[in-house]
């Protein structure tokens, strides 16, 4: 513990704080609802962002319903974790909003999921579906997980004249729903309807169904595209919060395989933006060379996706001389290929002029948000979890973080354009220091109600696991993926830009629904303005 | 409504359309990859189209969430007849790992008596597994789906001895 870090703790303490645990990379500290207000002020205005937050029904070890603030302090590189209990009989707890503006939707979430009032801010529901009843909350420990309250089945057309692109769009092929609100050909706002692809995962990791060693390949299933970030985040959770000690081995395989999933998450996404823009040829080729990335995570791990190699301790398979070797050979293509591609593409003048001073998100809005990864780092902010709080095998390495501070959509290609180069030097490395050993512990055990947090940069920038040992499975696992940080800034960015560029600049934060999963409606009425509802996306992209 | 002539209308021209009701996004990822320089189908006249109305055949993912429920009917409704369906993936066929938590239905057997319920009827379904579902095994389903190639697998009877 640094000496700048137990100055922090005693200011805390000064605030009302009680500290609660110590260890390396967190310190757990209880508030009571009162105080959390001046305390989330003290440590967002000493430069903390707000990781996430999540509800935890406590009832059956503390009796209590509880609310975590998970503060990150990167440039220090620890967590501080506010913990707020309230009694069920009085479950309500002030909001902080206005202190951290990030906090507006894991609050909500906590609402709807385990129960816990928010006082002092408008509230809606944010997760569940529409029609789910009132005074359900699936996080409750009483709560069966297969239940399924009687579905109130409405299959009416809405009454506004709508173009029907969505939730089906066909550009990010996922449900998720932007309604733009335009003033001629402005943007004035945007009111995100997502949340349809919650499925129940932090529920499901709970039931009977699951144990600690199943939980891997459930979390890899959160999401098709950086699957391996969760099961990585998830086992690095568990491994801290029982002390188990992974072989180096398998540290730098688990390195190696998250850096093939950057390539082909990158490549994808420079396929998606460059289709957005009318570019089909860059799209195309973008895929093309994407390509070369899935047939090398197939030969590394056996899976196109979801690898399946985590397990808690180590991995399940381990890389021999041939794999390396295809390794450093498919990278030398895929990186002789994308830097041709990245060449003529930026020069194609209609990209640079629809890209650069688009959907700008200034510093001071991003630093507010606590937006993370590619999106972060093209708005000036110095933030890659690699880098802050190094895990795995990235001590090792030495790599550059591309930061741009311009903010646009430009700014976000560029980012993520250099990632995939410093991804394939960081891969080269990783295969050049490989060290031998075992690439799993033998046996492990998790002591019950132990807490941790773990970190990862994923493609779409950090992911956060937070959990709770239970007994043969966790007690509590929180996930939040990159892209509930990132959404909320869309707003930001898109308030006042040209209707045209709304699609790009909607794909350059890389949503990822699926990660994201849990419904926003909003009551907007923009008087006699005229509004149009667009869903989805303006082009009508046939690919 | 003869099926058969009018698939044999629509076998070298197909456009289909993706219906994703709360899939990881990996299946999603690999009907994209089909459509890409790798696989191409597009050279069989496979075209991706926005908007059910245009569709031959709907690439159905996901293990339809409790949220999605509603619009997955209403983009079926949409659907011109023959209403053709490739249903991808674990969670599409059967739910997936999800299959019995409370945010979901459990995958397109349980959509399909929801369907019927609503008067949309379904003209044919195949059905291609995988977690991910492989761009080979779409392709292969589509011509399954369209009856220019053979499925391979059948159902057989098995009866213990003596049962």
């Amino acid at each position: 513990m640094t000496e700048s870090v137990s100055k922090l703790i005693e200011e805390l303490k000064r605030l009302g704080g009680r500290v609660e645990e110590v260890k390396d990379r967190e310190v757990y500290l209880v508030v009571g609802r009162d105080n959390l207000r001046s305390l989330a002020k003290a440590l967002y205005s000493t430069g903390a962002y707000l990781k996430t937050c999540a509800g935890v029904d406590e009832r059956q070890v503390q009796g209590v319903l509880s609310i975590y603030y998970i503060f990150g302090l990167d440039e220090l590189g620890v967590d501080v974790v506010l913990r707020v209990p309230v009694t069920e009989d009085d479950a309500k707890i002030p909001t902080i909003v206005l202190e951290v503006p990030a906090a507006d939707w894991c609050e909500l979430e906590a609402r709807d999921m385990v129960g816990v009032e928010i006082t002092g801010r408008p509230v809606r529901r944010l997760v569940l579906p529409e029609d789910w009843p009132e005074g359900i909350h699936p996080l409750r420990k009483d709560f069966d997980y297969s239940a399924r309250p009687p579905r109130r089945f409405r299959s009416e057309l809405p009454e506004e004249v709508g173009v029907p692109l969505g939730p089906y769009h066909p550009a990010l092929h996922e449900p998720e729903y932007f309604e733009l609100y335009v003033d001629g050909e402005k943007v004035v706002d945007v009111v995100y309807r997502g949340f349809h692809v919650h499925r129940g995962i932090e529920k499901l990791a709970e039931s009977p169904r699951f144990t600690y060693k199943q939980i891997p390949f459930l979390a890899e299933r959160i999401c098709g595209i950086c699957g391996f970030v969760h099961s990585s985040c998830y086992v690095m959770a568990v491994e801290r919060a029982a002390g188990i000690e992974v072989p180096e081995r398998a540290e730098f395989i688990r390195s190696i395989v998250l850096e093939v999933e950057r390539l082909h998450s990158h490549l994808l996404w420079l396929g998606v933006a460059a289709h957005l823009l009318g570019y089909d040829v860059g799209f195309m080729h973008a895929w093309r060379i994407r390509e070369h990335v899935m047939v090398l995570a197939e030969y590394l791990t056996g899976s196109r996706k979801t690898y399946g190699i985590n397990i808690i301790g180590g991995v399940r398979r381990d890389l021999n001389v041939d794999k390396l070797d295809r390794i450093l050979k498919t990278l030398a293509k895929v990186r002789e290929e994308f830097v041709k591609l990245v060449e003529v593409m930026l020069s194609v003048p209609q990209i640079k002029l629809r890209a650069s001073g688009t959907g700008i998100l200034s510093r001071s809005e991003a630093r507010a948000l606590s937006v993370v990864g590619p999106v972060a780092r093209a708005s000036g902010l110095y933030r890659d979890i690699r880098k802050d709080y190094p895990y795995f095998a990235y001590r090792e390495v030495s790599f550059k973080v591309p930061l741009y501070t311009e903010g646009d959509n430009l700014a976000r290609v560029l980012v993520r354009v250099e990632e995939v180069l410093e991804s394939i030097e960081i891969i080269k490395q990783l295969v050049d220091k490989l060290p031998g050993g075992p690439v799993a512990v033998e046996s492990w055990d998790v002591p019950p109600y132990r807490r941790a947090v773990a970190a990862i940069e994923a493609p779409r920038g950090e992911d956060v696991h937070f959990i709770i040992t239970g007994v043969g499975k966790p007690y509590r696992w929180r996930v939040r993926a990159p892209t509930y940080q990132n959404i909320p800034a869309l707003r930001a960015m898109l308030r006042g830009a040209s209707l045209a560029d709304a699609p790009l600049t909607i794909a350059s934060i890389d949503p990822c629904f699926s990660c994201t999963d849990r419904l926003v409606v909003y009551d907007l009425r923009t008087g006699s303005r005229r509004v149009l509802r667009i869903a989805g996306g303006v082009s009508a992209c046939p690919l | 409504m003869d099926l058969a002539k009018a698939l044999k209308a629509i076998r070298r021209s197909i456009w289909v359309y993706h219906l994703n009701s709360g899939s990881c996004n990996a299946c999603d990822i690999e009907v994209l990859d089909a459509l890409t320089p790798y696989f191409d189908v597009e050279r069989f006249g496979i075209k991706l189209v926005g908007s059910p109305r245009h569709a031959d055949v709907v690439l159905f993912t996901g293990p339809v969430t409790r949220e999605s429920l509603p619009k997955v009917v209403r983009a079926l409704k949409a659907m011109p007849r023959p209403r053709l369906l490739l249903v991808l993936g674990s969670c599409g066929v059967g739910g997936g790992i999800w299959w019995d938590t409370y945010a979901t239905i459990g995958g397109f057997s349980k959509l399909e008596e929801i369907l019927r319920e609503q008067g949309v009827e379904v003209d044919r379904v195949v059905y291609v597994p995988g977690c991910p579902v492989r761009p080979e095994a779409i392709i292969y389903g589509i011509l399954v789906l369209l009856g220019l190639a053979e499925q391979k697998v059948r159902e057989v009877e098995v009866h213990a001895p003596g049962g």
